[in-house]
C-alpha cells in the first residue's frame, strides 16, 4: 500500500525533466526497492517520498559506473581483508572478516539533533542515578527504584557501595542501541554503560567507506567522528590528577571477541594496550610492568567486565584482572572508565523507572522513548504480562539471557504448549527475574544487493562521551544489519552485516581537526613505555620470523640441489645434512628422509609440523595479533600473506621453490618495513633482537653442521648459500671454499651482516640502550653475557675455531637468549602470574 | 556462654614467594545475640601492610600485604565471644512462606540486612531448576516458612552424605546436588539454592562450632574446622534464622558467626594471592573452647 505509493510517486516526479542516465538508474532502484510491510524505511518516509538526503546520495552515487561502484566495493572489500579487520561471533574460536555494508545509512542532520538532545539527555539521568545508587541510596530509600530491579544485577557491585569514583564520574563513555519506530521517532532499546563496544568498529568503516568513495563521501557533507574521539580522549585525559597522564586500555586478550577494535582504539587514541597480567598494584597505584621497572598508570579506559576486575574482592576464578584494583579505586589510585559497576544500568528492569526519574532529577519529561517494558516483580505489570502474554517479548531482567530459557528474547506464541505453561509458572514464581517488552518492528534501511537495493531492519548504536562541557556525541555510529526482518536480536553473530553511519548537513562540515593551541602540548621524542609483555612478543615475533627465514634457506638449498646435482652423488652427504637439520628443526618427518621432494614440501607447508615454515609464520601471525596496535597497516598485511601463501596448495617441485623465494621476499619486505617505518622507541628494539638472537643461533649451528673440522668444499658450498655469503666470500677470495677463510667470514668477521659476530655486536648495542631495572651499578646478566660473548669473538681468530668451540658458541647464544627473556620479560616460564590461595572450607 | 576460639591458618609453599596479597575475614562480628570480647591476630611473616574497612555485609575485614620473601604464612586468629541467643522452636508456628517472599520482593533497602540482596543467584549459587523442584518438595502451598525450612533442612542431612573428601571448593553446584555428597560448605549452598529458587531469602554464614559437646550431646560434624550454614529471612518478625543442615539443627548458642554474605565467596576467612610458588599446602586448625 503505503510501498506502492511510494513508487509511483517517484515515477512521476522523474517525468517531465530531462532524465540523465543515472537519474534514470535512480528512479530504477527506487522502483525494485519494496518496503515492508507495515514498517517505516529509512529512504522511502512515511508519505511514500524519497527523503532529500537519500536522493542526494543516490543521484551522486548514480553518476558513477556500474563497474566502478563494483570497484569501489572491491577496494573496500580488499582493505578490510588486509587490515584484518576482524570480529569474532561467540563461541567460535576463528576470528571473521568484518562484513560491512557498501551503503552507508543515512542520518539528516535536524533528525540527528532531535536524536541526540535524548542521548545527551539520557546519559545525564543515568549518571546521576548512578551516583544515588552506589551513594546516598535516597533512590531506593523512597521507592522510586525497588531494590530488587538493583539488586536481581550481577553488575551493582557491593564492593564498591559508598566508593565514590576517582576522576568524579561513573560514565565516561555510553551508548544506547536506538532503532526508529512504526510512530517514525527514534527509540531506545537498550542502554550500554559497563564498556560500550562498537566505537572502534564504527571508525574503520569509516575509513573504509570514506576512502572507497572519497568524491562521494566529500559531496555529502558528513559530519567527521574524529573530534569525537579527540574529545574523549581529552576528557580522559583531564581526569587524571597529574599532567601527560598515562592511560592504558584494559583487554581481555587476542581470544576476546572484539579484539581488533581494542587494538584499534589504543592505537588510534594513543593509549596502550594492556592486559591483566600487565598490570600490578604497588602501594596505593595500578603500575604497568614495563621492560623499564613498574610504570604509574593513571587511567583505565576498561573493556573487561566489572566482576573480572579484580580476583581478589570479586571473581576469584578470573584471570583476566589485577588483584587489589578495586582497593586502589577505594583509595582513589586509579581514574576507571568507567567506573566498575556502571553496568547496573544496563538492566531492563530499571527501564520502566526511568520516566519517573527524570522528572525527579532533571525537572523534565525523558525527549527520546524507549521501548516499552514492564518488570514483572511488579504485581500490576506482571499480571498484565500474564494476561496478554502472546503480546509481549519475553527477556531477562538484568541481562543475562531469560532465566530457565536460554538466550532472549522469548516469544511466548512461538512456544510449545508445555514450555508456555513452564514459562508463565516462571513468570508468576519469581517475576523479578523477568520484563514484559512490547514487540516493535523497527525501520528499515537499504542494502546494496547485485545491482539492487533491498530494505534490511537495522540497530544503530549511538555512542556519548563525558566531558568538562556536557556530553558529546559521535555524529555517526555503529549501526547493525539484519539479514532477517526482526532486528531486535541483530548481534554480530547472526549473518549481519555493519554499517557506516552518515550524519548529513545541508551546509558544508569543517574539516579541520581540533588541534590544541601551541602552549599546551609539550614535545615529547619518546613514545610512552614498552609493557613487557609487548616486549616479549616483540622479541618473539623477530625469533620465529627469522627461524622461517632460516627454514626456508634450508629447503631451498635442498630443493636446488636436487634439481642441479642429478647424477652427481658427491653433494649426498652435504644435502643429508641439510634434511637432517630439517627434521632435527621440527620442520619434515624422518620417514621422509629417503625422498629430498617430500621433506622440502614438507618443510614448506606442513600443517603437522611445528617446524615448518607455515607453522612458524603462524605463530609470527599469533604473535604478531597481540600486538596489533604497534605493526604498520603494511606489517600486517605482509604478514598475512606469507601465511596465506604458505597454506595454499602447491602443484609440483617448482611451485614449492617459487613459493619459498616469494615468501623469502616477504620477510625481507616486512624487516624493511620495521628498520623504515617502527619508531625506534616503541618497542622496535625488542623485534630486533629476537631476530639478531635467532640469527645468531641459526648461524652458529650452521657453522657447526657446515664448518665442522673435516668439512669438504660442498658443505662449505651450502653453508655460504646458507647464510647469503656467496659473493661476499667469491669476492674477497679467488680460491674455492676453504675452511679458515669461511669460517671468518661466517663466525667472525664483523662487517659481515650475516656473521654470528655482527648480530652479538648488535645484541649489545641494544642492551645497553635498555634501562637497567636494579640500582647499584652492577652489570646485568644479559649484558654480562653479551659483552663476554662479544669479546670472545672480536680476540678469537679463525684458526682457532673448530667444532667443539662452535658448539660452545652456540650453547652460549641460546643462554644470552633465554636470559633477555627471563630478564626482560616476566611471562617468560617462570612467570610471576599470582596463584591464587587455596580457599578454606 | 562464653567461647575461646583459636583458629590457625597455615600455608606452607614449595618455592619462595615473594609477594603475598590477602584478605583476612577472621574477627567475628557481634550483633544477633552475640557479642565480641576480644581479638588478635597475629601474622608471620610480618606484613608491610595492613589496612582494615568493614566490607559491604559489615565484616571486619583486613588486607594484608607481604613483601618479604617467605615459604609459610601463618595467621593466628585468637577471639573471646560471648553468645546468647534466642531461637523459636522447630516446630513453632510462622507466616506463610508465598507472604515472606512477596515482602521480600518489596523490600526498600539494598543494605546488608535486607531480604532482598539474597534471593538471587550469586557466584557460587546459581538457581537451578532440578535444585528448586528438590527443594519445592518441603514447601507445599501455604506452608509455614519455618516448617518448610526445616523439612529441608533434615532432607538434606538424611538424604546428602557427609564426605570431606568428595568435594573441594571448586566443585560447582550440580555436581553437589546430583551425587548427593559434600561438606557443610556444600549442604550450606544447595540449601540455599532450593531456597532462593521459590524466592526466599538465604544467607551464607561462615563461623565456629564448639568442639566438646555439652554433656551427653554428640559431637557435632565440622567442629574440628570452620564451619558454615544458612540464615533464612523468616518476615519482619521472626528476622533472620540459621539453619545448620550439616546438623540437622537450628542455629543457637553451639554456633559462632564470624561472616555473613550471599555465598563463600563473600565470607572466605582466609582469601588471597601469591606470587612465585606454584604449589602450597595449606593446614587449618580451629579450638572453641567453652569458658563459661
Amino acid at each position: 500500500m503505503a510501498g506502492r505509493d511510494g513508487r509511483e510517486s517517484i515515477g512521476a516526479s522523474s517525468q517531465g525533466t530531462r532524465v540523465r542516465p543515472g537519474n534514470r538508474r535512480v528512479a530504477q532502484w527506487a522502483r525494485d526497492y519494496v518496503r515492508l510491510p507495515g514498517i517505516p524505511d529509512e529512504y522511502i518516509g512515511q508519505d511514500g517520498a524519497p527523503r532529500a538526503v537519500w536522493t542526494r546520495f543516490f543521484e551522486a552515487f548514480a553518476s558513477l559506473s556500474p563497474a566502478d561502484i563494483e570497484r569501489r566495493f572491491g577496494a573496500a572489500d580488499r582493505h578490510l581483508r588486509e587490515a584484518g579487520v576482524t570480529y569474532r561471533a561467540p563461541g567460535e574460536t576463528a576470528d571473521r572478516l568484518w562484513p560491512l555494508s557498501h551503503l552507508p545509512l543515512l542520518i539528516d542532520e535536524a533528525d540527528w539533533q532531535q536524536l541526540t538532545a535524548g542521548i545527551v539527555q539520557r546519559a545525564e539521568l543515568l549518571e546521576l542515578v548512578l551516583n544515588d545508587l552506589y551513594g546516598e541510596g535516597r533512590l531506593v530509600a523512597e521507592g522510586a527504584i525497588p531494590a530488587a530491579a538493583i539488586a536481581g544485577s550481577t553488575e551493582y557491585l557491593r564492593s564498591v557501595c559508598g566508593v565514590k569514583p576517582p576522576g568524579g564520574r561513573y560514565l565516561s563513555i555510553y551508548a544506547a542501541d536506538v532503532g526508529r519506530g512504526p510512530d517514525g521517532r527514534w527509540w531506545v532499546l537498550g542502554d550500554r554503560t559497563q564498556a560500550p563496544s562498537g566505537a572502534g568498529y564504527a571508525l574503520e568503516n569509516r575509513l573504509v567507506l570514506s576512502r572507497a568513495f572519497t568524491s562521494l563521501y566529500k559531496s555529502m557533507n558528513v559530519e567527521r567522528v574524529a573530534t569525537f574521539f579527540e574529545a574523549f580522549r581529552d576528557s580522559l585525559r583531564a581526569s587524571a590528577d597529574r599532567d601527560e597522564p598515562r592511560i592504558g586500555l584494559l583487554t581481555p586478550g587476542t581470544f576476546s571477541e572484539t579484539y581488533f577494535e581494542h587494538a584499534t582504539l589504543a592505537r588510534y587514541l594513543g593509549f596502550l594496550l594492556v592486559e591483566g597480567d600487565d598490570l600490578a598494584v604497588s602501594g596505593d597505584r595500578i603500575h604497568i610492568r614495563t621492560v623499564a621497572g613498574l610504570k604509574r598508570l593513571d587511567v583505565l579506559l576498561r573493556r573487561v567486565d566489572s566482576n573480572s576486575l579484580d580476583p581478589l574482592e570479586l571473581d576469584a576464578s578470573s584471570q583476566l584482572g589485577v588483584p587489589g584494583l578495586i582497593d586502589v579505586i577505594r583509595k582513589n589510585g586509579v581514574v576507571m572508565a568507567n567506573m566498575p559497576g556502571s553496568g547496573v544500568m544496563e538492566a531492563r528492569a530499571l527501564l520502566g523507572f526511568l520516566p519517573s526519574l527524570s522528572e525527579r532529577f532533571l525537572g523534565e519529561d525523558l525527549k527520546m522513548p524507549h521501548i516499552a517494558t514492564w518488570w514483572c516483580g511488579q504485581k500490576a505489570a506482571r499480571e498484565e504480562v500474564l494476561a496478554r502474554l502472546d503480546e509481549f517479548a519475553i527477556e531477562g531482567a538484568y541481562g543475562r539471557g531469560v532465566p530457565g530459557f536460554g538466550r532472549g528474547p522469548i516469544l511466548a506464541a512461538e512456544l510449545s504448549a508445555s514450555e508456555r505453561e513452564r514459562l508463565k509458572t516462571a513468570i508468576s514464581d519469581r517475576g523479578i527475574d523477568y520484563v514484559g517488552q512490547e514487540l516493535v518492528r523497527l525501520s528499515t534501511t537499504p542494502v546494496w544487493d547485485n545491482g539492487h537495493i533491498t530494505p534490511r531492519p537495522f540497530v544503530l548504536r549511538v555512542f556519548a562521551a563525558a566531558t568538562a562541557d556536557g556530553w558529546t556525541i559521535m555524529p555517526g555510529g555503529f549501526c547493525r544489519i539484519a539479514d532477517q526482518p526482526d532486528a531486535r536480536a541483530v548481534s554480530m553473530g547472526d549473518g549481519a552485516r555493519a554499517a557506516d553511519v552518515w550524519v548529513v548537513s545541508d551546509k558544508a562540515v569543517s574539516t579541520a581537526t581540533l588541534l590544541p593551541g601551541v602552549d599546551t602540548v609539550r614535545i615529547r621524542r619518546i613514545a610512552g613505555v614498552v609493557p613487557s609483555r609487548a616486549a616479549d612478543n616483540l622479541f618473539w615475533l623477530g625469533r620465529y620470523l627469522e627461524r622461517a627465514e632460516a627454514t626456508l634457506r634450508l629447503l631451498r638449498a635442498l630443493g636446488m640441489q636436487r634439481d642441479a646435482g642429478k647424477g652427481s652423488p658427491t653433494v649426498l652427504p652435504a644435502m643429508e645434512r641439510v634434511q637432517r637439520l630439517l627434521v632435527i628443526w621440527g620442520a619434515a618427518s624422518q620417514t621422509s628422509r629417503a625422498h629430498p621432494s617430500k621433506v622440502v614440501a614438507e618443510a614448506l607447508q606442513s600443517e603437522e609440523k611445528f617446524g615448518s615454515a607455515l607453522s612458524l609464520v603462524r605463530s609470527a601471525q599469533r604473535t604478531a595479533t597481540s600486538l596489533r596496535e604497534r605493526l604498520s597497516p603494511d606489517a600486517w598485511q605482509v604478514i598475512t600473506e606469507m601465511s596465506e601463501r604458505l597454506a595454499r596448495e602447491v602443484e609440483d617441485d617448482d611451485g614449492v621453490l617459487i613459493a619459498a623465494e616469494l615468501t623469502l621476499q616477504e620477510l625481507a619486505s616486512f624487516a624493511g618495513l620495521a628498520q623504515e617505518n617502527m619508531n625506534r622507541a616503541a618497542g622496535w628494539r625488542f623485534l630486533e633482537m629476537g631476530r639478531r638472537a635467532e640469527r645468531a643461533i641459526n648461524t652458529a649451528r650452521f657453522a657447526r653442521q657446515f664448518a665442522y673440522d673435516e668439512a669438504v668444499s660442498e658443505d662449505l658450498d651450502i653453508l655460504l648459500t646458507l647464510v647469503d655469503c656467496q659473493i661476499t666470500y667469491r669476492s674477497r677470495y679467488l680460491v674455492g671454499p676453504l675452511l679458515a677463510p669461511v669460517r671468518d667470514l661466517v663466525v667472525l668477521d664483523p662487517y659481515n651482516p650475516r656473521s654470528v659476530a655482527f648480530q652479538v655486536s648488535a645484541l649489545n648495542d641494544h642492551i645497553a640502550s635498555l634501562p637497567t631495572l636494579k640500582e647499584g651499578g652492577l652489570i646485568e646478566r644479559p649484558q654480562r653475557l653479551a659483552v663476554a660473548l662479544q669479546a670472545m669473538l672480536t680476540t678469537t681468530e679463525a684458526a682457532s675455531l673448530d667444532t667443539k668451540t662452535l658448539f660452545a658458541l652456540e650453547q652460549d647464544l641460546l643462554t644470552l637468549a633465554d636470559a633477555i627473556g627471563s630478564h626482560y620479560f616476566p611471562h617468560g616460564p617462570n612467570a610471576s602470574r599470582p596463584e591464587k590461595l587455596t580457599g578454606l572450607a | 556462654m562464653i567461647y575461646d576460639i583459636r583458629h590457625v591458618t597455615s600455608y606452607s609453599y614449595e618455592s619462595p614467594v615473594s609477594y603475598s596479597r590477602c584478605s583476612l575475614r577472621l574477627e567475628p562480628r557481634s550483633g544477633d545475640g552475640q557479642q565480641l570480647v576480644s581479638h588478635t591476630v597475629e601474622i608471620r611473616p610480618r606484613p608491610a601492610d595492613r589496612t582494615v574497612r568493614h566490607d559491604f555485609f559489615g565484616t571486619h575485614t583486613e588486607s594484608i600485604v607481604i613483601e618479604t620473601s617467605h615459604r609459610s604464612l601463618r595467621i593466628d586468629s585468637r577471639s573471646r565471644v560471648s553468645v546468647s541467643r534466642r531461637v523459636p522452636a522447630r516446630d513453632a508456628p510462622s507466616r506463610p512462606w508465598e507472604e515472606v517472599r512477596d515482602v521480600a520482593f518489596e523490600s526498600t533497602s539494598l543494605g546488608p540486612e535486607s531480604p532482598i540482596g539474597y534471593v538471587f543467584v550469586s557466584p557460587l549459587v546459581p538457581v537451578q531448576q532440578p535444585v528448586t523442584a528438590y527443594a519445592s518438595l518441603s514447601f507445599p502451598k501455604g506452608a509455614g516458612i519455618l516448617a518448610g525450612a526445616v523439612d529441608l533442612m533434615h532432607r538434606i542431612r538424611t538424604e546428602f552424605r557427609y564426605d570431606p573428601k568428595a568435594t573441594v571448593i571448586s566443585t560447582p553446584l550440580e555436581e553437589v546436588f546430583e551425587k548427593r555428597h559434600g561438606v557443610c560448605q556444600d549442604f550450606a549452598h544447595v540449601m540455599i539454592a532450593g531456597l532462593r529458587g521459590l524466592g526466599l531469602p538465604a544467607a551464607y554464614v561462615s563461623g565456629y562450632l564448639r568442639t566438646i559437646p555439652p554433656p551427653g550431646k554428640p559431637r557435632l560434624q565440622g567442629a574440628d574446622a570452620t564451619h558454615a550454614w544458612v540464615a533464612l529471612w523468616c518476615g519482619e518478625g521472626l528476622g533472620w534464622i540459621g539453619f545448620d543442615p550439616t546438623n540437622d539443627i537450628l542455629v543457637e548458642n553451639d554456633h559462632i558467626v564470624l561472616a555473613v554474605g550471599r555465598d563463600f565467596s563473600d565470607v572466605s576467612p582466609v582469601d588471597g594471592i601469591i606470587v612465585g610458588s606454584r604449589k602450597q599446602k595449606l593446614a587449618v586448625a580451629v579450638d572453641v573452647l567453652l569458658v563459661e
